[in-house]
This record gives structure tokens, sequence and C-alpha cells, in this order.
């Protein structure tokens, strides 16, 4: 791994973590199949982590350079959360909290049937779904 | 270009790049998760229980580990992993209460992780141990996403980080069993309702026990020893 930045510690590095491997995984990829550049690099990130989006882009971009992924665009897709409730049985979308003071609606363990507590089911992946890169045309890979 | 019938047709050559897409299934937070199932197996071969603890700086877990530790050490052996980013001053005044102690000394400086404390693990006798507080970095932003092999998490909030502190950081919470509402003697003069933030835990998942405590006066301790050795 690169030697961390110097990210703000209030905010970034839980960021800085997850972009480090985000960088170190795709870079490992690139080599083994002999890419010129990556151009993107799409992510899966669950409802349920506490992963900020535009601060893993910013430390994305700030590690990045010199490396194959430099200027590698980053689409992070969204999946949906999901819980499964012990008590009732009631499986599907979480009960969402609007009183979070988070800028968005926050899903909760409660679950929407019965109110007590759910577990959760789906949306705590961050995922690396696809890469999309370019490769100088090889005759010696070609025929590998 | 080439000649068809007497038209000249442009052809497009093959650039020298050609562009692959492929899909992957590559989880980042795996190589951590799977290290930290591998902490938890250690621990439960040996019958250890591990508490992680997070909260803000100043929230007052060095303090409330301390005073735990000086409740239970002469019924179960207990042991401290600390994880202060910058000093051993949390360490040293744990230290006095002579049970092992590790400091985990981070290099990001954010947050512990599974394979620090499984390190640390590989420093302290588990034969002789019950129970390991993990006192987490102080900051409630990051380690949600870093499990360590714990077999419950505690959150410890206070007073006097003001009565937003949980719809600040909702996430904190849904992976915790217990929380902690500290420092609940300066509660009337900070005006802090401890029902207000009990409620806002219980909104995010009703099952956590909230436990009011003060260092000070001592109260919630008993309450919290008792949560910790049930777990």
């Amino acid at each position: 791994m690169n030697s961390p930045q110097p990210c703000s510690p209030s905010k970034t590095m839980h960021e800085f973590s997850i972009a480090a491997a985000l960088v170190e995984s795709v870079q490992a990829f690139a080599e083994k199949e002999r890419a010129a550049r990556v151009i993107e690099v799409r992510l899966t990130i669950g409802e349920f982590t506490h992963i900020e989006h535009e601060q893993l882009r910013f430390c994305f971009q700030s590690i990045t350079t010199g490396t194959l992924l430099e200027n590698a665009t980053l689409e992070i897709d969204t999946s949906d959360a999901a819980v499964r409730c012990p008590h009732c049985a009631y499986t599907g979308p979480p009960k969402y909290w609007d009183g979070a003071l988070a800028g968005t609606l926050v899903p909760t363990l409660q679950c929407p049937e019965c109110g007590k507590s759910a577990e959760p089911a789906e949306g705590h992946e961050c995922a690396i779904k696809a890469v999309k890169f370019t490769r100088e045309n090889d005759p010696e890979y070609e025929a590998a | 270009m080439s000649e068809r019938a007497g038209i000249m047709i442009p052809t497009i050559e093959a650039s020298p790049e050609e562009i692959y897409d492929i899909e992957l299934e590559h989880s980042l937070l795996e190589a951590n998760g799977k290290l930290a199932v591998a902490n938890r197996a250690l621990l439960d071969r040996h019958g250890v229980t591990a508490v992680d603890f997070m909260g803000a700086i100043g929230s007052g877990k060095t303090t409330l580990i301390t005073k735990l530790v000086e409740k239970l050490k002469s019924k179960i052996g207990v042991a401290v992993f600390n994880g202060d980013a910058t000093t051993s001053d949390d360490a040293d005044g744990i230290a006095r209460q002579n049970v092992p102690i590790v400091q985990i000394a981070t290099v990001n400086g954010c947050h512990l992780d599974a394979n620090l404390v499984g390190k640390a693990l590989g420093k302290i006798d588990l034969e002789e141990l019950r129970l390991i507080f993990i006192e987490n970095i102080g900051n409630l932003i990051c380690p949600a996403e870093f499990p360590l092999g714990s077999k419950a998490r505690v959150v410890v909030i206070s007073v006097t980080e003001g009565p937003w502190m949980v719809r600040k950081h909702p996430h904190m919470f849904l992976g915790a069993q217990i929380v902690v509402i500290n420092k609940v003697d300066l509660a009337a003069a900070m005006e802090i309702s401890i029902e207000n933030l009990t409620r806002d835990v219980h909104t995010l998942k009703p099952d956590i026990q909230v436990i009011p405590t003060s260092t000070r006066t001592g109260a919630g301790l008993d309450e919290f020893a008792a949560a910790l050795l049930a777990i």
C-alpha cells in the first residue's frame, strides 16, 4: 500500500482506507490483464455502509496519480438495504428514519411490520463490479 | 480508404488500443472481514469474549474501561487493547490496574482493524482471560465498516457532546449491542434529555441496551459490568 496522504483524520480516513484497498486491487488486476490504462472502475456500495461517496472519490483521485488508474472515472452505484425480522418473519425494505442529521434518510434496524429489532439482510457490500481498461495490441498476449 | 466499384470507401482501422470491460466481484471489506472471523474463532476457542468500545474523543471510553477493569479484575481475567493514535497516556493509566495491556498504534491513525487486533492477540496469554476490552480510536466516523472479531460492540456517547450524537452518526449505532450514555451527572447542566437520546438509539435498533453512566458518581457502572458479563 502507498503511504497514506495527510487526509483530515476526522473525515476522510475511513474512505481513504477503502480507496487504498480499491486502487491496490484494481492496479493488481490491471497489471495482470496487461492493461495500458484503466478508464473506469464501477463500485457498488450498500446503503447500510457508512461510506461517503464524495470523500471516496476525493481519496481515489488523490492516490491514483502515477498508477494505471490515473484519470479513471469512479462510478458508484448504491445497492438497496433490506432487513429480515426474526420476530415476525418480515423480509424486505427497511424502515427509514428522517430524523437523522445525515442529509439523507437513514435505513434503520427497526422492523417496519412489528417494530422489534430486525437484522440487516442486504446493503452491506462495498465491492468492485467492473473495470474498463485499454490494452495495447499485443500479439504475444493474443497468442497466449 | 479503399476503392470498390470505383467509389472510395472509408475504412476504420482498429485503434492501437482496444477497450475491455470486465465484470468482477471483489469485495473491498472482505480481507478485514476474514481476519475478524479468524480473530473471533481464536477467541472462542479460548473462551474469551472481546468487547469493542467506540466513541468520540473525550466521551470517556478510557475512564469507563479503567473503572470496569477495577470492578472485574478480582472476579475474572481481563485484558485491555488500547488503540490510542498518538500517545501511550491512556495505556499508562490502565496499566496501573496491573492487568495485561497491549497498546495498538495505528499508522493511519484512524481506526483499528482486524489485522492489528490479530497481532495484539498474539502478544497475550489467552488462557488466563475471560474478557478483553478493545478501545478503538476516538472516532465516530470510521470504525463501523471494520469489524475486529469482537463479540459485542459498545458505543459510548456522553451528554457533553450535545443532544444530536445519535442523529449525527446513526450508522455507528446499527452495529452496537450496548450504548452507554456517559457523564449523566452533567445532564441537567447540559440540558440534555437522556430519554430523547435513548429514544433516538431505539429508533435505529430497538433491542440495543442503553446504559446511562457516570464515572464520577459511579452510576450505572454495576449495570454496565453485569451487561458485559452477560455477553
